[in-house]
């Protein structure tokens, strides 16, 4: 076995890179959330500068389109006092006709110590990490449908935070599960910290096929998906999925899978609802659920600085260990 | 020059000298051994002489894709896993759709080919599905088969169009069966390209694709050859149209064979074929189609790349994998694990290949025939490395990999071509 998921780790089971959530052990998952837990301060938002990545050069390598997970590594590599490069490669030596391979092999040469890398292809970040630059760092920061293991991470942390222990909790999660990186590595994280009770709701056409495997259970009525749950995770709807013929309609979605709050009193009262964000009113979410109690989608926001500042410490320091 | 080949047990399905442990090679042609005197003799040390494989489906990158492979370097491969004879595609760059392009390639082989070469071509003019290539000037030039490649027909009727003209002409046809509405995709449609979040390919562009084609064939009566079927559902969907009379035949890639979906688990981009690799009960069902006759022939789908194509992330890689200089141990290694026997992946690749390329005094050892045959030792071993490796395609899972059996020697038309 030599995926990600074994490529990411050290022979005694230490974070090298961070590519995907599969097969992540709950203790090391754990590390992650406590090791994020000391970076925020004791009124919960993330302490403002710790000398930790001195010296060290970040590189944000953005090969498809983003704005806030960009920003918040950004924001997590300042805030440990990295210096950071952040790459629009689309614009710059893609255009060139230069190949991803001699892009990095470039940035190698400058000597960057850490990837972030975001594409549109599945695996990618796998493949720099794996036959690109092995003794670079490498963090996956959204590859095509296949992973988003911050996202995930910080989406436990928030859990974690607000309910507990997952292993004692019903999760659904709700929308377009099949395009979603997001859920993906949701799957895979709840299930590394032995979460029983994992739940899709979705029409047929937004189910990715065999989803059963992952071991989660599939519901296209919402209100039987909900019933009893703890934590209700909203996933983007993306524009595209209604030119695909997926969905008739934003509208029909909303009258169907849209969380309202009479919906939502199918879960356990006082359940969770969160949302990797940007949230669409009216769409996934109405307005009533989304500015009230029960969510915590600006609390996701937070804790997301917070657990990437974790894993660039943790990586970085594994990286270290192995050069000296 | 005469030769006489002692010590060995020859493995010919079919043929009445299948079990026979001599043979005799007078010039080009095996012969009975009695017949020959001051013949040289060779031991063959109880190894195995099979008939030369014959490869319905392989590409030689020539002319065009010379930076890939060409039809010196990949025969030579070809040679060092047992296969004598060669079906190339036309999927070149061009595409090989004039005679003029068909007597380049027999050109290119006589000059530097290692093993005999069979040229195919497109069944339209570009392979653009759009215009019939002329196919009589095609057959005529020397093509034993018109063929799609991986282009499909702008649509049906056009499609209809091609197979009742190759029909009339009395032309086989070599189709890939796929539906282009669900065509898209890296990865099969199941639990390991849905747990990767790979583009899915599902097994209904296969199932849907090749109802329609079936349907074209049975109207038309062309003689068709259905090539890479990776399913199932396929099997029993081919099982059913020969019951029910229809003159077709079909083949499986060795990867099909060898390989399932759980290949892909490691994002290697070897596995990045254009057929994606399916389910292990496919792949187990496949392998049944081959051992009870429903498919005919196993064909290695060799296809070289430079490393570059295989350089990036796996959706963004070239497809195909380079696999033809280990067929035969390729083979024997299935007999070892217990999954298909020699005897039957052997005439899937000598005798019934045969037939389909239209070449009927090949593949099998029988006195008067042309002498093409591998003699192979079963005890032997073959380890595959990048700098013993022939073929121009860097792109091999046989990297690194030891597999049973070892080709001592291999005759093409009673000339030694191994050293």
């Amino acid at each position: 076995m030599h995926g990600p998921a074994a490529l990411q780790l050290t022979p005694d089971g230490r974070l090298k890179h961070l590519l995907t959530t599969e097969g992540l052990p709950k203790s090391l998952i754990t590390e992650v959330l406590d090791t994020a837990e000391t970076f925020l301060s004791s009124q919960g938002q993330p302490v403002k500068k710790v000398p930790l990545l001195r010296g060290k050069t970040v590189v944000n390598l953005f090969f498809e389109n983003s704005t806030r997970t960009r920003t918040t590594f950004d924001i997590a590599a300042h805030r440990l006092s990295a210096d950071v490069v952040t790459l629009d490669i689309r614009t710059s030596s893609a255009s060139k006709g230069e190949t991803l391979f001699d892009t990095l092999k470039n940035l190698e040469a400058m000597q960057a110590d850490l990837f972030v890398v975001r594409h549109s292809a599945g695996g990618a970040p796998f493949f720099i990490a794996d036959r690109v630059t092995p003794d670079i760092a490498v963090i996956n920061a959204g590859d095509g449908a296949h992973a988003h293991p911050t996202q995930a991470l910080l989406d436990l942390m928030t859990i974690r935070k607000h309910k507990g222990d997952p292993a004692n909790l019903s999760v659904a999660i709700v929308g377009d599960l099949k395009h979603s990186r997001v859920a993906r590595s949701l799957v895979h994280g709840l299930r590394g910290m032995g979460c029983p009770d994992i739940r899709a709701i979705a029409p047929g056409t937004l189910l990715p096929t065999d989803l059963e495997h992952l071991g989660v259970h599939t519901f296209h009525q919402i209100d039987d998906g909900l019933r009893n749950v703890d934590v209700v995770v909203l996933l983007r709807l993306q524009k595209e999925r209604m030119s695909n013929a997926l969905l008739p309609s934003e509208r029909e979605f909303f009258n169907l899978y849209g969380m309202t709050e009479s919906r939502l009193r199918c879960a356990k009262n006082n359940a969770i609802v969160m949302h990797p964000g940007p949230i669409n009113r009216g769409v996934e979410i109405a307005n009533e659920v989304a500015d009230g109690p029960q969510a915590v989608i600006l609390d996701q926001v937070t804790n997301g600085i917070a657990i990437r500042m974790a894993v660039m410490a943790m990586t970085l320091s594994t990286q270290q260990g192995s050069h000296s | 020059m005469s030769l006489i080949i002692r010590n060995i047990q020859i493995i010919s399905p079919g043929s009445p000298l299948h079990g026979i442990t001599e043979i005799g090679i007078d010039q080009h042609t095996f012969v009975d051994p009695t017949e020959l005197t001051n013949a040289a003799e060779i031991d063959g040390k109880f190894g195995w002489l099979v008939p030369g494989l014959i490869d319905l489906r392989i590409n030689l990158r020539e002319p065009g894709l010379e930076h890939k492979g060409t039809i010196a370097s990949e025969t030579r491969a070809a040679v060092a896993g047992g296969v004598t004879s060669v079906v190339a595609t036309p999927i070149t760059d061009p595409v090989v759709d004039s005679p003029a392009d068909v007597r380049l390639v027999l050109e290119r082989a006589r000059e530097s080919g290692r093993c005999r070469v069979f040229p195919t071509a497109m069944l339209s003019q570009g392979g653009e599905g759009n215009h019939l290539s002329e196919m009589a000037a095609l057959i005529d030039a020397g093509c034993v088969a018109l063929a799609q490649g991986n282009r499909p027909f702008s649509s049906r009727k056009i499609e209809l169009n091609a197979l009742k003209y190759a029909q009339s002409l009395g032309i086989r046809v070599i189709l890939d069966s796929e539906s282009r509405d669900f065509a898209e995709g890296c990865a099969h449609a199941g639990q390991i390209g849905t747990g990767l979040g790979l583009s899915l390919n599902s097994s209904l562009s296969e199932t849907l694709g090749l109802a329609a084609d079936l349907e074209l064939v049975d109207a038309t009566g062309v003689s068709a050859h259905f090539s890479r079927i990776t399913t199932g559902a396929s099997v029993a969907r081919i099982r059913e149209a020969k019951a029910k009379g229809l003159q077709i035949t079909c083949d499986v890639t060795l990867a099909h064979l060898l390989y399932s979906e759980r290949a892909l688990a490691d994002l290697d981009p070897n596995f990045h074929l254009e057929r994606p690799l399916r389910t292990e009960d496919d792949r187990l069902a496949l392998i049944a189609g081959v051992a009870d006759g429903t498919v005919d022939l196993i064909v290695s789908d060799h296809s070289p790349h430079e490393t570059g194509a295989k350089l990036a992330p796996f959706p963004e890689t070239e497809r195909g994998m380079s696999l033809v200089e280990g067929v035969i141990q390729l083979l024997l290694q299935l007999d070892q694990k217990g999954e298909l026997e020699f005897e039957q992946s052997i005439s899937a690749m000598t005798v019934k290949a045969a037939q389909v390329a239209n070449q009927q005094q090949l593949g099998s050892v029988q006195h008067g025939h042309p002498a093409d045959c591998v003699l192979f030792d079963p005890n032997g071993s073959t380890a595959f490395d990048a700098i013993h490796w022939l073929s121009a395609g860097t792109n091999s899972p046989l990297f690194g990999q030891t597999l049973p059996g070892r080709v001592i020697g291999c005759w093409i038309n009673g000339q030694c071509v191994t050293t």
